[in-house]
């Protein structure tokens, strides 16, 4: 669905994204993972099209996307959960929904959004209230919500479990995993490295702006340096 | 007989009020979404009424035609400010985007504005001169007395429309797809485009209606003073931009509320203090008000980039 082929990211003397090549499956969960500064929000930048690449290929769906406009992506089923959520706080929940599906057109835009209130009560008993009052677990189910509306076929997710408690951050991956059986592939970049690699499939670890390995997420969670960096474990 | 006067002078007031309420909104415009205080503003206003009294007065150039009929001159007139924002928009707020990512980082968007004021109100100096030109219209006379006190009809015409165009650009903001993305833009231009929202096909359409308030302002001020010059923008830009402070950064509302108190206190200065005390009314009102209440009367908390 979506290939990734050696794809250079820089902010002027910056080399953010060096020689970087990622694919995502039909109905895959793919995880990357790696330290700040590893390079893992570019990546998903420069696919969303918010971020130019000086280097190298996006294909989404078979088609070569490098030219098309980051709303032109969007269209074409291409969306990003960013991260800190960047909800609009200054308009109404419903509001938000609205704006996400913003690339659609016709009657059955109400009813995403209606599905999207039968699923999150929270939101549904606020939908006319400004998003700057949501909890900050509320503000990620309707950035997710929002990313939902969009009717995507990938959805990425940039950090979705940062600021959220346990119990909210287990909710949020039961979430992703129902988005992802509800046949939505999903790239998910996450510092919580042991519930990622939990809830993928297979995964990249991405250190200084390269792929270090790639593998399913068993190969992942035996790798050394991975173990002793991100999860905690030591010999 | 003095309460009777000032009573009458509080009506000048408002109807003046009427002319600063679509050039402040403009400029609310320029400030709460793009977070680009627009120079050419005042300019765009002075385009629309030159390029207006020219055609009602020797008609389109090089001999096209002969004297055009006020009204067609100046919706010509607001088409003309409308092209001329766009163009604005072209080479000072998209060429910044394109260059450096985010246009209102910098300053010189707004020195370029700056440089589109004095362009534009040159170019009608070299084609017209500097004169003040008389706009005739059929209402020169059209007052309604009442309870001894006058009101002119084009003027209260003109208050009723300025408030129904600010009605009708608040719901434009409030309720629709576009002004939902506007505000959008607003708030967060880099969220905005993860939502799929065309920034630079959507921007444009702000422009549009920044050439299109100053152009409906620039009509009222020729029909109900009966006068045009290439200076009108400079007068009509700074009472304007006061306007917007007073009624708060980024409210449409606000901004007729602010046309209406710079207009009253213009009008009941000059009756009290003399011609030339009314900018000084105006700017020492905006201060003392932006000491107490710094977002302005109906802003929002944020000062600067507006929240819609």
């Amino acid at each position: 669905m979506l290939n990734v082929e050696n794809i250079d990211v820089r902010y002027g003397a910056i080399h953010a994204l060096k020689n970087v090549s990622i694919s995502v499956g039909e109905s895959e969960i793919v995880t990357v993972v790696g330290s700040n500064g590893a390079g893992k929000s570019s990546l998903l930048r420069a696919i969303a099209g918010t971020t130019k690449v000086s280097k190298g290929s996006i294909s989404f769906k078979k088609q070569r996307i490098n030219s098309l406009s980051a709303p032109s992506r969007v269209k074409s089923g291409l969306t990003l959960v960013p991260e800190g959520r960047q909800i609009f706080v200054s308009m109404t929940v419903e509001e938000n929904l609205l704006l996400g599906a913003h690339s659609r057109t016709g009657s059955e835009v109400k009813n995403s959004i209606e599905s999207i209130f039968d699923r999150f009560s929270n939101l549904a008993e606020r939908r006319n209230q400004l998003a700057s009052v949501l909890s900050g677990g509320e503000q990620q189910m309707l950035a997710i919500g929002r990313a939902m509306v969009a009717k995507p076929r990938l959805m990425m997710l940039d950090e979705p479990s940062l600021g959220l408690s346990p119990i909210l951050v287990s909710q949020l991956f039961e979430l992703i995993k129902e988005l992802h059986s509800q046949g939505i592939s999903i790239l998910i970049v996450e510092q919580n490295t042991k519930l990622a690699l939990k809830t993928a499939q297979r995964g990249y670890i991405l250190e200084l702006g390269s792929v270090r390995q790639e593998g399913t997420v068993d190969e992942l969670a035996a790798d050394k340096i991975l173990a002793e960096a991100y999860l905690g474990e030591s010999n | 007989m003095l309460f009777e006067q000032v009573l009458q002078q509080i009506i000048n007031g408002l109807m003046l009020g009427s002319i600063y309420i679509s050039v402040a909104v403009a400029f609310t415009l320029a400030i709460g979404i793009l977070n680009f205080l627009n120079f050419t503003i005042p300019a765009l206003y002075m385009l629309a009424g030159m390029v207006g009294w020219s055609l009602s007065h020797y008609g389109l150039p090089f001999g096209l035609s002969g004297p055009i009929h006020w009204g067609l001159a100046l919706v010509i007139g607001i088409i003309c400010a409308i092209l001329a924002s766009l163009l604005v928009e072209r080479f000072t707020y998209r060429y910044f985007k394109m260059k450096h990512g985010d246009a209102t980082e910098h300053a010189i968007p707004l020195v370029s504005s700056l440089g589109f004021l004095l362009i534009f109100e040159y170019l009608i100096l070299i084609a017209h001169g500097s004169d003040t030109r008389g706009f005739s219209t059929p209402f020169t006379n059209l007052d309604w007395k009442t309870a001894g006190f006058i009101i002119s009809i084009p003027q209260l015409a003109s208050l009723i429309l300025s408030i129904l165009i600010v009605a009708a650009l608040s719901f434009l903001l409030s309720r629709t797809k576009v002004g939902r993305a506007l505000r959008a833009i607003a708030e967060n231009p880099d969220a905005a485009t993860m939502m799929g929202i065309d920034v630079d096909r959507i921007v444009p359409i702000v422009f549009i209606l920044i050439g299109f308030l100053c152009g409906i302002s620039a009509s009222i001020f020729a029909i109900n003073y009966h006068e045009v010059s290439p200076y009108m923008g400079d007068h009509v830009g700074t009472k304007a931009i006061a306007a917007m402070v007073i009624g708060g950064l980024g409210s449409v509302w606000g901004a007729i509320a602010g046309g209406l108190i710079v207009g009253l206190s213009e009008t009941l200065s000059i009756y009290f203090f003399g011609a030339s005390s009314a900018q000084i009314t105006v700017w020492s009102l905006l201060l003392i008000l932006v000491v107490f209440k710094p977002t302005g009367l109906f802003g929002h908390n944020a000062i600067g980039k507006g929240k819609f």
